[in-house]
């Protein structure tokens, strides 16, 4: 239903992907928009959430070497696709634009 | 080596179970133990086992964000509606959590009662005990001009068996004993017997699962007799044991060879546990001279294909007209009748169709009362989700889709309580078995009948539950919710069945209170009952020597092993009494006598004891004597009465020395006539030792001659502070007779027993009483706030044209406990109804129509519907009309 749109949660997340530097993963992000937004994320949402971003083309992923921390186990690392950065501007320039027009009291 | 750190088992298991693809799972499990390893270092376990499970049912509600392009619409489409429906349900469920949870709980009681009180149905009556093709297997009855019986003796039954060619002719006798399993000191339980004859397995259609049944070749077998066990006993003394088959157990005095288990279902006649061939009798009791029994075998027949009932009790009436008389009856001669309904394993129509009609109102109740709590609930939430109904009808669902989104949610909780309910049931089933006493070979097990009649009433009771609320759902506009507050029609729920769901609720829980206070009441009156002798040093030991009818050996054996034992039971030091009793107290066996005439229609107990018996028990001698020794070895004509008899009767003059009247007959077995009158010779105190709620206090003492003590108990009072000596006396009792099945038990234990039957139907409709409650308490709330809620603009208006807050505090009250008292009167009815057709036995002499308890569960109902009504009550009551209007 979203098409090539951001929701927000989704834009929490991109943008979460993009200051974490690329090469991050799931459990890095959960922890970035908990402490950002303030309010308890769930680890399903964050899957969630990247799954459809990568469906929509703003995130690419691949398989990471084997790390020791984790067990020996590898993981899915995401990264911000050229798309997925235009797209997350776009948005804060229509965002800055009108607020800009609401100007400093609040009212146009 | 460091182990490898892990989420906790419960959260690894969940997560095999989300919908996480088996390749995503390690990479998602080592995510989520990261976070876990992370929060629990800085916020502590307790939180980080919360954030866990909901970052685990966080992976559950996401499923399916990543839709895949259906291939076969018309049927995924069903299925993806009917798991959305589920999913709302779901949600819907986690809005409202604490009213749901009640209302599972009240149907999974409901569905659990329903289960359990089908079950034992299903034992008593539908089930059946495996008797295959039962109208083809007649009775024999031996008839004479006096009396009709089932009851042969052992010769007779041998000449009706070689004299019938239309019938196949089998005997059985019923009877219990002692069986020991493993080592000789545990407690021996008592089995119920089944001693048969020869063909009985293939006469009733018995199959065995392990080994063979008995068979003809069994009967004359020397040695160690052969035995078929039940599956219940099988499954539940033996363990099961895979090598059963040529275990050797010891039944009463014999060593018996277990030869097969029959299948699961077979316990003919009434709830057997083993079989053993009727040549085993002998060797059970003890009774060395005869390897049968004497008498009272029970006959029966399978009629031959072509053979019908008539041409084959004309033939067995032949037989049996040749039988020499038995001397009870000379003027008459012994008749054969042929009778269907007197067959193994039968009980009288009338009696099933009663059970089952009691059976089938008490399911029907306890469903209807957890019907009409779900229903409340789920009315009560349509009404509040009205708007969401109207945005949906809004987005294009059809009606049809509404309604059977409504409907999937009540079935989703019916579901659930059908889980509960059958956890439910099978604690309950075991107390339940207890409480109606079902016999120890009962198979109380659900077996498939019980699970599909739970699925059905699921089925149907969660279906009606949500089909009130759907044809509300129904017939309501959902565009006008849309709208917003003030387009609201004034009267949107259907009130009649809201009065009517309430009034339901009501009733059902007035009637288990009353009922569950009854009881409660009967527990503490059966627990004060003072039976009129001290019971706590008072001990049995019984050796079970067995049956000395008709039998000399056994006789002289019997008499000879009392006139030991006694006196070297006496002279252990520590005991106070001793007294041979034919029936001791609390046995639960009776000899009486019922008078029909003058002063009263009485119940006179029976006993026979020996001279010390009185004084053994506790009992003081009012006037006269008792028996003397020379009187009871000689089974004089003399007798003690009750002081409530010798009062009955004899109204204030001393029946001493007096006959006792021909209006009290002397109950034998075998019966016969006894010629002379005994003598009272003396008069005794009352004492209650037949059943804890008996009234009647007459009872009659015989002498009990030694001789025909076999089956007799020695009653034992031990002295205040001395230990040990019940063991001295079970050993020298062994001492005596090696073979001797010496068993203790205490009389005090006994009366407790007795005392705590009420107890456990008190806990049980106690407890659905109070769910009972709380669930209309619920339904009352949830309902009430619901409408109240509706008519806030009504309230308004009121408040504007100058009603007082008080006024419309009552108007609303009013209105929503109507149905309450409405309800309140029609379970009251109902329990002085039920109160009528209770067995007083239960309630130990508490009156059905005990105006406590009456009062009492008024009480508790009308204090819990105001406290449930005045919540939301006061709330609308104190409105602001001006905003209210205004909003309009």
């Amino acid at each position: 239903v979203k098409g090539e749109h951001l929701g927000e949660f989704e834009e929490f997340t991109l943008l979460a992907v993009r200051a974490l530097g690329d090469n991050t993963y799931a459990v890095p992000i959960q922890e970035y928009v908990e402490t950002m937004t303030g309010r308890p994320i769930s680890i399903g949402s964050i899957y969630a959430a990247l799954a459809r971003l990568e469906e929509k083309g703003f995130l690419r992923s691949t398989m990471s070497e084997a790390v020791a921390r984790r067990g020996g186990k590898s993981k899915r690392v995401y990264a911000v696709t050229p798309g997925g950065l235009r797209t997350a501007r776009d948005l804060h320039r229509v965002r800055e634009r009108i607020w800009n027009a609401i100007g400093e009291a609040g009212r146009p | 080596v460091t182990r490898q750190p892990r989420l906790p088992y419960p959260a690894r298991w969940l997560l095999r179970w989300s919908p996480v693809t088996r390749d995503a799972r390690p990479g998602v499990e080592t995510d989520l133990l990261e976070l876990f390893a992370a929060r629990r270092r800085e916020r502590g376990a307790i939180h980080a086992h919360r954030r866990l499970y909901h970052d685990l049912a966080s992976l559950w509600l996401l499923r399916g964000t990543v839709p895949r392009p259906s291939r076969d619409r018309a049927v995924r489409g069903l299925l993806r509606d009917a798991r959305d429906d589920v999913r709302f349900a779901l949600r819907l469920f986690a809005r409202r959590p604490a009213i749901l949870l009640l209302t599972i709980l009240g149907l999974s009681v409901g569905l659990g009662i329903a289960t359990a009180a089908f079950s034992i149905m299903n034992v008593a009556v539908l089930r059946g005990e495996g008797l295959v093709d039962p109208d083809r297997v007649p009775g024999v009855l031996r008839a004479t001009a006096r009396s009709r019986t089932t009851a042969w003796s052992y010769e007779e039954f041998l000449r009706l068996r070689e004299g019938s060619t239309r019938m196949q002719i089998e005997a059985v006798l019923t009877d219990t004993a002692a069986a020991r399993i493993g080592a000789r000191d545990e407690a021996a339980p008592t089995v119920a017997l089944g001693f048969v004859s020869g063909g009985f397995f293939p006469v009733t259609g018995g199959r065995v699962t392990r080994g063979r049944p008995l068979e003809p070749a069994d009967e004359p077998q020397p040695g160690p007799p052969a035995a078929v066990v039940s599956f219940v006993f099988w499954s539940s003394v033996l363990n099961r044991d895979p090598a059963v088959i040529g275990r050797t157990i010891r039944i009463g005095r014999a060593d018996a060879t277990i030869v097969g288990v029959a299948e699961r279902g077979f316990s003919l006649p009434a709830n057997r546990q083993v079989w053993m061939p009727l040549t085993a009798y002998g060797a059970v009791y003890g009774s060395g001279g005869r390897r049968t029994p004497a008498m009272g075998l029970q006959v029966f027949g399978r009629l031959r294909p072509d053979a019908s009932l008539a041409e084959a009790e004309a033939q067995l009436g032949g037989v049996a007209a040749a039988l020499p008389g038995d001397g009870t009856a000379p003027e008459s001669a012994l008749r054969v009748e042929l009778d269907p309904h007197a067959g193994l394993g039968r009980t009288s129509a009338a009696d099933t169709i009663a059970i089952a009609v009691f059976v089938f109102a008490v399911i029907g109740l306890v469903l209807l009362l957890a019907c009409a709590n779900a229903a409340t609930v789920l009315v009560s939430a349509a009404i509040t989700r009205e708007r969401e109904m109207g945005v949906r009808a809004a987005l294009g669902a059809s009606r049809a889709r509404i309604v059977r989104q409504l409907i999937t949610e009540s079935l989703a909780l019916g579901t659930i309580a059908a889980a509960i309910g059958l956890v439910f049931a099978s604690w309950a089933l075991p107390l339940i078995g207890t409480a109606v006493e079902a016999p120890a070979g009962a198979d109380l097990a659900p077996d498939l009948m019980v699970y599909v009649f739970l699925g059905l009433v699921t089925l149907i009771s969660g279906v009606a539950a949500g089909l009130a609320p759907a044809r509300h759902g129904w017939g309501v506009d959902l565009v006008t919710p849309l709208k917003g507050e003030g387009a609201r029609r004034a009267q949107l729920a259907p009130r009649r069945l809201r009065s009517l769901l309430v009034a339901t609720q009501a009733a059902v829980s007035v009637l288990l209170i009353i009922l569950a206070t009854l009881f409660v009441r009967a527990t503490f009156r059966a627990a004060a009952i003072d039976v009129g002798f001290d019971t706590a040093a008072l001990y049995l030991v019984s050796p079970g020597l067995g049956d000395t009818f008709n039998d000399a050996a056994a006789a002289s054996r019997t008499t000879s092993f009392w006139a030991r034992a006694i006196p070297e039971v006496q002279a252990i030091p520590g005991i106070a009494g001793v007294a041979l009793v034919e029936l001791p107290p609390f046995s639960g066996i009776t000899r009486a006598s019922l008078t029909r005439n003058a002063p009263a229609d009485a119940v006179i107990y029976f006993n026979r004891t020996d001279a010390a018996y009185v004084e053994t028990l506790g009992l003081r001698i009012l006037s006269g004597r008792t028996f003397t020794s020379a009187e009871v070895a000689a089974n004089a004509p003399v007798v003690l009465v009750s002081e409530s008899l010798a009062r009955a009767y004899w109204r204030g003059q001393s029946p001493l020395g007096l006959l006792l009247p021909a209006e009290i007959p002397i109950p034998e077995i075998p019966a016969r006539i006894i010629e002379t009158r005994p003598v009272i010779v003396g008069v005794v105190e009352d004492a209650i030792t037949v059943r804890l709620d008996e009234r009647s206090r007459f009872a009659v003492y015989q002498p009990l001659p030694a001789a025909s003590a076999g089956a007799a108990e020695l009653l034992i009072r031990i002295a205040p502070g001395a230990t040990g000596a019940l063991q001295q006396a079970a050993q020298r009792l062994r001492a005596i007779d090696p073979g001797a099945e010496v068993r203790i038990a205490s009389i005090a234990a006994r009366v407790r027993q007795e005392a705590g039957r009420p107890r456990m139907v008190a806990a049980l409709t106690g407890v659905v009483g109070l769910v009972a409650v709380v669930m209309c308490v619920i339904g009352l709330y949830g309902l009430t706030a619901a409408a109240v809620n509706q008519r806030e603009r009504e309230m308004g208006v009121r408040a504007a044209m100058g009603a007082a807050p008080g006024d419309l505090l009552g108007l609303l009250m009013w209105d929503s406990l109507r149905p309450v008292g409405f309800g309140l009167a029609i379970g009251a009815g109902a329990a002085l109804l039920a109160g009528r057709v209770m067995a007083a036995a239960m309630l130990f002499g508490v009156s059905p129509q005990d105006p406590a308890a009456f009062a009492g569960a008024a009480l508790i109902l009308i204090a819990s519907a105001i406290l449930a009504v005045l919540v939301p009550t006061r709330r609308a009551a104190a409105v602001d009309a001006a905003s209210v209007l205004k909003r309009a």
